[in-house]
C-alpha cells in the first residue's frame, strides 16, 4: 500500500470511519510494514500531544444566551422596555398639546359663533331687501296691496 | 455498533431530550446543554477568533442560531451542528474582517497571547512534562497553516468530528477533508522537524 493511502486510511482508522474489510486489510498491511506502524504511531502521539484549551467561556455566557433567546422569543415586549422613557415623553407632550388645543379651540368656538351671528345678518340683510324689492314690484303689478292678495 | 457509537447515539438522545424540555421553558436544560459542549466548541471558537471576548460573543451567537433554527436541526450530533454554526459564523467574519489569526497577538489585558493561553492549562491525553513544550510548538505550527487546512485539523484533532461530519461543516467531500487534513499533518512534519522524529522514536 502507498504511504499517501496507507496515511489516509490510517486517519479513517481513527475516526472510525473505515469498514470491517478495510479494517482488516489495514491490519494485515500494518502486520508487515515497519513504516506503516511508525505512521500509525506519530498519528496518535500527534494527537495525544494537543493540548486541551484551558480557556472557557465566562461564568455568565448561559445566562447571556438565555437572555437573548428570550428577547429574540418577545422582541415587541423588549422594544416596549427599551423605548419606555421615550413613550412617557411623547404621552406628555401630546397632553400638553392636546390641553393647549382644547384652550385654543374654545376661543375659536367663540370668535366662530361671533362671525356665524354676523354671518348671518350680512346673509338677511339682502334678503330682507329682496322681499321688500318683490314685494313693491308685485304691488305695482297687481294694483292691490299685498295684504289684499294674502288675504 | 461499536461502543463510541453506542456512546454517541446515547448522548444524542439525551440531547433531544434536554433540547425537547427547552423548549417547553425548562431554561436549566440550556444551561446543561451549553456546559456539556462548552470546552470543545468554545477551544474551537477561540482559535479562530480576535480573543476572549469575541470568542466569548461568537460563542453566544452559535446557541442562539442553534436554538433559534432548531426546526431545521436533522444532524445526528448536535455538536456536529454547533460547529458547523460557528464554521459558518468565522468564515463569514474572516471574509468581513480579513482578520489572519496569529498566535502571537496579545489576545488578553495582561499580554498573554493567544497560544499561551489556550496552552495555559490541559493537556491532551498521553502527555506528560515535556509534552506540554510540544503541545505548544504544535499548537504554533497549526496557526500557520491555511484556514480550511487548519479548520479539519483542529475539528478531527480536538473536538474527534468524524470526517463525515467535517465534510458536512466544510460543505465539501471526505475525500477534500481528507486531503486537507493529510496537507496539514505534511506541514506539522516539516514545521516541527525535529520534535516530530521525536514523536516517532521516543513516544512522548
Amino acid at each position: 500500500m502507498k504511504m499517501k493511502k496507507l496515511e489516509k486510511w490510517l486517519l479513517l482508522e481513527a475516526s472510525g470511519e473505515l469498514s470491517p474489510r478495510q479494517l482488516r486489510r489495514l491490519g494485515r498491511e500494518l502486520a508487515v510494514s515497519e513504516d506503516a506502524r511508525i505512521l500509525r504511531q506519530e498519528l496518535g502521539r500527534l494527537r495525544g500531544s494537543i493540548l486541551l484549551p484551558a480557556i472557557e467561556p465566562s461564568p455568565w455566557t448561559g445566562s447571556r444566551i438565555a437572555a437573548r433567546l428570550r428577547e429574540e422569543r418577545h422582541p415587541a415586549l423588549t422594544v416596549t422596555r427599551a423605548l419606555k422613557p421615550a413613550l412617557a415623553l411623547a404621552a406628555c407632550l401630546a397632553l400638553v398639546a392636546g390641553i393647549l388645543n382644547f384652550h385654543g379651540k374654545q376661543t375659536s368656538s367663540a370668535s366662530a359663533a361671533i362671525v356665524a351671528a354676523a354671518g348671518v345678518d350680512v346673509w338677511s340683510d339682502p334678503l330682507e331687501e329682496d322681499m321688500s324689492r318683490l314685494e313693491s314690484q308685485i304691488a305695482a303689478i297687481s294694483g292691490d296691496s299685498l295684504d289684499t292678495m294674502e288675504m | 455498533m461499536k461502543t463510541t457509537d453506542i456512546e454517541r447515539t446515547r448522548m444524542d438522545q439525551d440531547d433531544a431530550k434536554l433540547l425537547a424540555a427547552y423548549r417547553e421553558g425548562d431554561s436549566e436544560a440550556l444551561g446543561v446543554l451549553v456546559e456539556k459542549y462548552k470546552r470543545p466548541l468554545f477551544g474551537f471558537i477561540l482559535r479562530f477568533s480576535e480573543g476572549r471576548e469575541d470568542a466569548d460573543e461568537v460563542f453566544q451567537e452559535v446557541w442562539v442560531r442553534a436554538i433559534k433554527n432548531m426546526n431545521r436541526y436533522r444532524q445526528k450530533s448536535l455538536l456536529s451542528w454547533l460547529f458547523r454554526i460557528a464554521h459558518n459564523l468565522m468564515i463569514d467574519r474572516v471574509r468581513r474582517r480579513k482578520f489572519v489569526l496569529s498566535l502571537d497577538t496579545p489576545a488578553s489585558e495582561d499580554g498573554m497571547s493567544l497560544g499561551e493561553q489556550l496552552a495555559a492549562a490541559g493537556l491532551g491525553p498521553d502527555s506528560a512534562t515535556g509534552g506540554r513544550e510540544l503541545g505548544l510548538r504544535i499548537e504554533a505550527a497549526a496557526a500557520k497553516l491555511p484556514l480550511e487546512q487548519r479548520e479539519v485539523f483542529w475539528l478531527r484533532m480536538q473536538a474527534d468530528l468524524s470526517f463525515k461530519e467535517i465534510a458536512k461543516i466544510q460543505k465539501c467531500s471526505i475525500n477534500t477533508a481528507l486531503a486537507r487534513m493529510q496537507y496539514a499533518v505534511s506541514k506539522l512534519r516539516k514545521e516541527l522537524a525535529g520534535e516530530y522524529r521525536e514523536l516517532q522514536e521516543t513516544g512522548i
